[in-house]
């Protein structure tokens, strides 16, 4: 075989498989940037905790779900997609800058158009996110298509591939939801129903899968405890996506009955990861727990605490329990968990570049202090606690957004700390990567 | 039956297990507990390392004539871990947490980053390769990493 040195035969396995640093950085330093707008949206808002439907709160949710969260997510998996499923993207670093900037300017539309109620910008917001995700996908498709088949004993490259097809999903609902509000051509389907099967393959879908796949390696490999159940890391993404769809075509048949069956069930899958997930961490052969690791812990008891929200929120008509579980699965859950991450990823990925580059670098700790990790994640939780008093008491959401607003600008303020250390430590005037 | 990724990637396991009792021991504050769980962990990895630079690498190479290839990126990472082990045997030396701490965490990511790469890659693609003598290889490779339970059974 002529490739023999190629990508192809050593697949994923060298650093230069792995894209620059500015390819993931992007996305970690942008992020934090939309949790300060949705704690300023929180700030000027009015009454926009009041129900899951206020349209500052539909713009909270997108500025943190798209512009947080999911840009933390992919600019992750950009980074990984090499390492746990063999697939160097193609020329990472353009896909990267496209995805940033569509991403970004996506975000900023969408949750502006549905805060403002401005059907063009609501179009315009939706239709950039459309394209750039979908070209994303179909990068992400290509360069899982071209890795090598091996035997793998992991199941994290087919959950990634799981996970990503409940983003498409997400991603096509969300789009017909906003020509349903921006051009009136709605789906014959119940507005709410739409909403719920958009939120439902996205959160349980995309998020859950993905923060599962990502657990299957990092729980037992970083917190070094037992391994997750081999029937739980072998069915748990397959069954999750296959319920979700019975989900959806029951509830869109109006089959109410199956429809709650089958959402009882995901449920309780979910609530089974998590639960398996907490049972684990509890069995940690690391003595003293450092901040990320009780902050990812947090983050699983909040996501718990919001499955059991959305069961009371089934049974109940009241405003407050849906805003009250989208706060803790958003904010506490995601949110808490990819702060978790990127406390991990960037002081590494940095020493990474910097002992490439032959540097002795300064360990991840000298990168970024413990103390400052652990400061940080402290106002998290206490954010986290004053955005569920606030899903109960809606007067007290400029509070809540102001300590967003600390607590994102912290996290930006770390995340340039981590970038400092790294261009002092280099070796001599050059011009980043 | 005991494939080649179960031995191997149960031997990561072992290895964790060591480097976390040293972490135990630095943050009780029993720095000779914590010099000898050191030893203890440089020898389960230098075992693993060198069970894989001399018996399974070899096989690999040539197998596939692949010199230059996933073998040579282990070898590197293999050297870039052993700096780390004189680095943090030398920060209990000098019984100093907070740099045992930081060398400690970054040496577990370059662990895990290398581990999931021979668990999910390398390790799959040598039980494709090396097929036609996979059961005495990984007996080999099970004697090497495990010598005194071995010679126990063979007494």
């Amino acid at each position: 075989m002529s490739r023999s040195t190629s990508g192809g035969a050593n697949p994923g396995l060298g650093y230069d498989a792995a894209p620059p640093l500015s390819a993931p950085l992007r996305f970690f330093l942008t992020a934090p940037l939309f949790g300060i707008a949705a704690g300023l949206v929180l700030i000027g808002g009015s009454g926009v905790l009041e129900s899951r439907w206020t349209p500052g709160a539909l713009a909270v949710v997108h500025l943190f779900a798209v512009g947080f969260l999911l840009q933390i997510m992919l600019g992750a998996l950009i980074q990984i997609l090499p390492v746990v499923a063999g697939a160097s993207l193609p020329s990472p670093l353009r896909v990267a800058r496209l995805l940033h900037v569509g991403l970004s300017l996506g975000a900023a539309g969408l949750a502006g158009g549905l805060g403002y109620a401005q059907p063009d910008l609501l179009i315009g917001g939706a239709g950039l996110l459309g394209i750039t995700l979908a070209g994303f996908l179909a990068c992400a498709a290509y360069a899982v298509a071209l890795a090598p088949a091996t035997t793998m004993a992991s199941r994290t490259p087919r959950d990634l591939r799981l996970a990503l097809s409940a983003l498409a999903v997400a991603l096509a609902l969300g789009l017909a939801l906003a020509l349903g509000l921006g051009r009136g051509l709605y789906l014959p389907l119940p507005f709410p129903v739409q909403v719920d099967l958009h939120a439902g393959w996205a959160l349980l879908g995309w998020a859950g899968i993905i923060l599962a796949a990502t657990s299957w390696v990092v729980v037992p490999m970083f917190h070094i405890t037992p391994s997750y159940p081999l029937a739980l890391t072998r069915y748990w993404a397959p069954i999750m996506l296959v319920v979700l769809a019975v989900w959806s075509l029951s509830s869109a048949a109006g089959f109410s009955s199956l429809a709650t069956i089958m959402l009882i069930v995901l449920l309780a899958c979910a609530g089974a990861f998590l639960g398996t997930t907490l049972y684990l961490q509890s069995r940690t052969r690391r003595s003293t727990p450092d901040a990320p690791f009780r902050a990812f812990r947090l983050a699983m008891i909040a996501l718990l605490a919001s499955i059991g929200v959305l069961v009371i929120s089934n049974l109940s008509d009241a405003a407050h329990w849906p805003v009250l579980a989208g706060v803790l699965a958003l904010h506490g859950g995601l949110g808490g968990a990819t702060s978790a991450m990127l406390y991990k990823i960037v002081p590494f990925l940095s020493w990474l570049n910097l002992t490439q580059t032959g540097v002795k670098a300064p360990n991840v700790r000298k990168l970024l202090p413990e103390a400052r990790v652990r400061a940080q994640l402290r106002m998290h939780a206490a954010t986290l606690a004053m955005l569920v008093l606030a899903a109960l008491i809606p007067a007290l959401a400029p509070l809540a957004g102001l300590m967003l607003v600390i607590e994102s600008a912290w996290l930006l303020a770390n995340m340039i700390f981590v970038v400092k250390m790294w261009r002092n430590a280099r070796p001599s005037p050059q011009i980043p990567a | 039956m005991i494939t080649l990724s179960s031995l191997m990637t149960e031997d990561h396991r072992a290895c964790d297990h060591d480097f976390a009792r040293i972490e135990t021991q630095v943050d009780q504050g029993d720095w000779a507990a914590a010099a000898t769980a050191m030893t203890d962990f440089a020898h389960a990895l230098e075992t693993h390392f060198s069970t894989e630079e001399q018996l399974l690498f070899p096989r690999f190479e040539a197998a596939t004539g692949m010199q230059g290839g996933p073998t040579a990126v282990m070898r590197a990472e293999h050297a870039d871990m052993r700096e780390f082990l004189e680095r943090m045997s030398a920060a209990i030396q000098r019984q100093d947490a907070d740099d045992f701490g930081g060398e400690a965490e970054t040496l577990l990511i370059m662990i895990q980053q290398h581990n999931m790469k021979e668990e999910n890659i390398l390790y799959p693609m040598c039980e494709t390769r090396l097929a036609d003598q996979i059961v005495a290889l990984t007996a080999e490779l099970d004697a090497s990493l495990h010598p005194e339970i071995t010679a126990g059974v063979a007494a």
